[in-house]
C-alpha cells in the first residue's frame, strides 16, 4: 500500500437554527406553507435531518412530525419514502411533498391537529463550515480517523457532500477511488444507504468495510 | 480554561470556538442580565465570560440593578410571558423603563456585541450606543398575557436578532429569531466531579439517609415546577417502594414568590420523615452536585418551563431522570431513552416505579443521558453558538460560511 498522493482533510460543520416564524398545526397548513416556505427551510427539514443526531429513526422532520406529534403513522410512512438525494433540485422535493399530502387528504380529508406546542415550526439553518483538524494519508490513518471523529464530520463528507459533488457522491468513496485506487471499496462504500442509518450508524458500517480491507492489506500470504 | 474542555467536548467545538475566536479577536462581547447568582443564566455566564475572554474575546458581564418594587413588576412579568394571568400597568411599565433607564446611566453599554438575557433589561435597546444588539429570551414565551407580549416587542423589535432555547418557543417577529438551547458547564462547581468525602459531607449537613433509594427535584420554589406534584408522586410510589424524596431549592433575587411555594410545599409534606424540603441558600452548588449524585431518580416535574437546565444537569451525572413534557425539557429527554417524559402525577409516579424496580434500565438510561448531554448540552457548544451567530450577523445574507 503505497502513500497516496493528496492525503484525505476531514472537515466538519455545525448548524445554526433560524425560525421563518412559520408554524403548521394540521397536515392542510403543513401543505399551504410547504407551497411558499423558502427553499432553504425545505432543504433544512430533509437533507439537513442527518446532522441533527436522531435516536428516532426517521428520514425527515415531515417524517418525524406525522408519526410523533400527529401520531399518523401511515403519512409518516409515505413522508419517509421520499428520497431527497433523488431530485435535482429543490423544486422537485417541494413537489413530491406535496404529491404524499394530497394523496394523503383524498384518503383522510379530515386530519387531525397537534396539541399545542407539537405543531410543525419551519425553521432554516446557517452552516458553518470548517477544517476539523485531521488527515489520513493512508487507508490505516482513515480506519482510526473513522472510528473517532466527530459525528457532523461523517454528516459533512457522507451526506453534504452527495449535494455539493452533485453526482450523489460521497466524499469518503470518491477519495477511496481516486486517491487510494480501490475501486472496489469505493463502490461497497456507496451501497450504504443514506437514509437507513444515523451518523454513527454510517461510522460503523465505513470502520467495518475499511477495517477489513486492511486487515486484507497486512496479511501474510505464505510462499 | 479551554485546555479542560479537551477529551471531554466535541472536538469540533473546541476546534471552532478557536477559530471564531481568532476571527473575532480583540472584539468586545456584553452580556447584561438582572441576577449574579440563582438560576440558570448567572451560572453560565460565571463560566462563559472566562472562556471567551480565553479566546480572545473582549468579554464583560454587567447585572443591572433594581429594588422589591422592580423585581415584583418583573416577576408578573415574567409569569404573563409563561401564560398566567397577570395584569401590567401603566405606571408599572414604567417603573420598568425607568429603572433601566437608572442603569443605562451607570453600565457601560459600549460593545461589538451587547446580549441582553430574559425581560428585566430588554429595554436598555433604548439606550443603544452602537454595536450589534441581541436579546436573548430563556423563558417558554408560546402562549403569553398578550398585552404583556405586545409591549414587550416594541423593544424586541428594535434588536438586531433574537435567540429563543427552543423552536416552539419563538413567535411571529420582524427580527431573525434563532434557536439556541443553554448548556451546563461539566467544572463547574454544580457538575464537577466530587470525592466520597464531599459527597458524604452534604449528606450529613442535611441528615439524609442513604440507605433507600433517593427521588431527588432541584429547582426553585415555583408554582410552575411543581413541586406539590412531585409530592403526590412520591406518596404514590412510597406505596409500593420505600423511598426518600428530596425536594431542593436556592432563592433567587429576582423571585419574590418563592417563599410562598415553598412554605405550601412544606405544609403539603407535613411530618413525613422521608421528605426533605431543603432551601438552600446561594452558592449551595457543591451540595446541588452531591444530591444529585445520590440520587436514585431526578425528577424534573414542570408544568411550564424555559429549558429546564437541571434536566442536563442530572443527565451528565448519569441519572434517568423523569420530566415533564414541557418547554425545553423534551430537547433533553429522548422518551424511553435518555429519560421518561410525563404528562401527569401518575405518569411521574408509574415512571418512578419502572426505574427503582429496573436498576439496569436506570443504569442505561443515565448512561445514553450522559453522552446526549455530552454531545449537544455543554458549555462550549453554547458559546460556539453565540458566537456563530454574532459571526453571521457580521456576514449578513449568507445562509453556508466557511471559516
Amino acid at each position: 500500500m503505497g502513500s497516496p498522493a493528496k492525503p484525505f482533510e476531514f472537515k466538519q460543520c455545525i448548524s445554526l437554527i433560524k425560525s421563518t416564524g412559520k408554524k403548521a398545526k394540521d397536515l392542510r397548513e403543513l401543505r399551504e406553507i410547504i407551497g411558499f416556505i423558502s427553499d432553504e427551510s425545505l432543504f433544512h427539514h430533509t437533507y439537513q435531518y442527518f446532522l441533527e443526531r436522531r435516536i428516532l429513526e426517521y428520514n425527515n422532520d415531515f417524517a418525524h412530525w406525522a408519526g410523533e406529534s400527529l401520531e399518523e403513522r401511515t403519512l409518516s410512512e409515505y413522508f419517509s419514502n421520499i428520497d431527497p438525494f433523488l431530485f435535482k433540485g429543490i423544486d422537485e422535493l417541494r413537489k413530491a411533498l406535496l404529491e404524499v399530502i394530497d394523496n394523503y387528504l383524498k384518503q383522510f380529508p379530515e386530519p387531525r391537529e397537534a396539541m399545542p406546542g407539537n405543531e410543525f415550526y419551519f425553521n432554516e439553518a446557517v452552516i458553518l463550515f470548517f477544517p476539523a483538524g485531521l488527515k489520513a494519508n493512508n487507508l490505516a490513518e482513515f480506519l482510526i480517523a473513522i472510528k473517532y471523529i466527530d459525528p457532523p464530520s461523517i454528516y459533512y463528507h457522507f451526506y453534504e457532500a452527495r449535494i455539493r459533488l452533485g453526482s450523489g457522491i460521497d466524499d469518503f468513496s470518491k477519495w477511496v477511488e481516486e486517491a487510494l485506487g480501490r475501486k472496489e471499496l469505493a463502490l461497497r462504500m456507496r451501497n450504504i444507504d443514506p437514509l437507513m442509518h444515523t451518523l454513527d450508524g454510517i461510522r460503523g458500517h465505513l470502520a467495518e468495510m475499511v477495517e477489513e480491507e486492511v486487515k486484507k492489506d497486512m496479511e501474510v500470504v505464505p510462499k | 480554561m479551554i485546555d479542560e474542555y479537551s477529551g471531554i467536548s466535541p472536538k469540533g467545538d473546541l476546534i471552532l470556538l478557536q477559530k471564531l475566536g481568532e476571527k473575532m479577536s480583540g472584539k468586545s462581547f456584553l452580556h447584561i442580565n438582572s441576577t449574579r447568582a440563582g438560576g440558570g443564566v448567572a451560572e453560565i455566564l460565571q463560566r462563559m465570560i472566562p472562556v471567551l475572554q480565553e479566546i480572545g474575546i473582549d468579554a464583560r458581564w454587567e447585572v443591572i440593578r433594581g429594588d422589591s418594587k422592580f423585581f415584583d413588576i418583573t416577576k408578573k412579568i415574567h409569569n404573563a410571558l409563561q401564560g398566567n394571568p397577570e395584569r401590567i400597568t401603566k405606571e408599572m411599565w414604567a417603573y420598568h423603563f425607568e429603572v433601566n433607564q437608572k442603569n443605562a446611566e451607570t453600565c457601560r453599554l459600549e460593545a461589538d456585541a451587547i446580549l441582553i438575557h430574559d425581560p428585566q433589561p430588554v429595554p436598555l435597546i433604548e439606550f443603544k450606543k452602537g454595536g450589534r444588539w441581541i436579546w436573548r429570551c430563556h423563558i417558554d414565551v408560546s402562549s403569553p398575557v398578550k398585552e404583556v407580549w405586545d409591549h414587550l416587542l416594541n423593544y424586541c423589535n428594535k434588536y438586531e436578532a433574537t435567540i429563543f432555547s427552543v423552536g416552539k418557543f419563538t413567535r411571529a417577529m420582524v427580527v431573525d429569531q434563532f434557536i439556541i438551547p443553554p448548556a451546563i458547564d461539566p467544572f463547574s462547581e454544580k457538575n464537577r466531579e466530587l470525592t466520597g468525602g464531599e459527597v458524604d459531607e452534604t449528606v450529613t449537613k442535611f441528615r439524609i439517609p442513604v440507605d433507600r433509594p433517593i427521588l431527588l427535584q432541584v429547582s426553585r420554589f415555583d408554582r410552575f415546577k411543581d413541586p406539590i406534584g412531585v409530592i403526590k408522586s412520591y406518596r404514590i410510589v412510597k406505596k409500593y417502594n420505600d423511598c426518600i424524596l428530596v425536594l431542593a431549592g436556592s432563592p433567587a433575587t429576582d423571585d419574590p414568590e418563592g417563599e410562598i411555594v415553598l412554605n405550601e410545599a412544606r405544609e403539603v409534606a407535613g411530618g413525613d420523615p422521608d421528605i426533605h424540603v431543603l432551601l438552600l441558600p446561594p452558592f449551595s452548588d457543591k451540595d446541588i452536585n452531591a444530591l444529585q449524585r445520590i440520587a436514585t431518580v431526578v425528577l424534573q416535574k414542570s408544568l411550564k418551563e424555559g429549558f429546564g437546565l437541571t434536566v442536563s444537569e442530572a443527565m451528565w451525572k448519569g441519572k434517568p431522570v423523569v420530566g415533564g413534557a414541557v418547554g425545553g425539557i423534551p430537547l433533553q429527554i429522548a422518551h424511553g431513552a435518555t429519560g421518561f417524559l410525563v404528562h401527569s402525577v401518575e405518569g411521574a409516579a408509574f415512571r418512578i416505579r419502572q426505574l427503582l424496580n429496573n436498576p439496569d434500565l436506570a443504569k442505561r438510561m443515565g448512561e445514553n443521558a450522559r453522552e446526549y448531554v455530552r454531545t449537544n448540552f455543554l458549555i462550549t457548544r453554547q458559546i460556539r453558538d453565540y458566537l456563530s451567530l454574532w459571526y453571521s450577523l457580521e456576514n449578513k445574507g449568507r445562509n453556508i460560511l466557511e471559516l
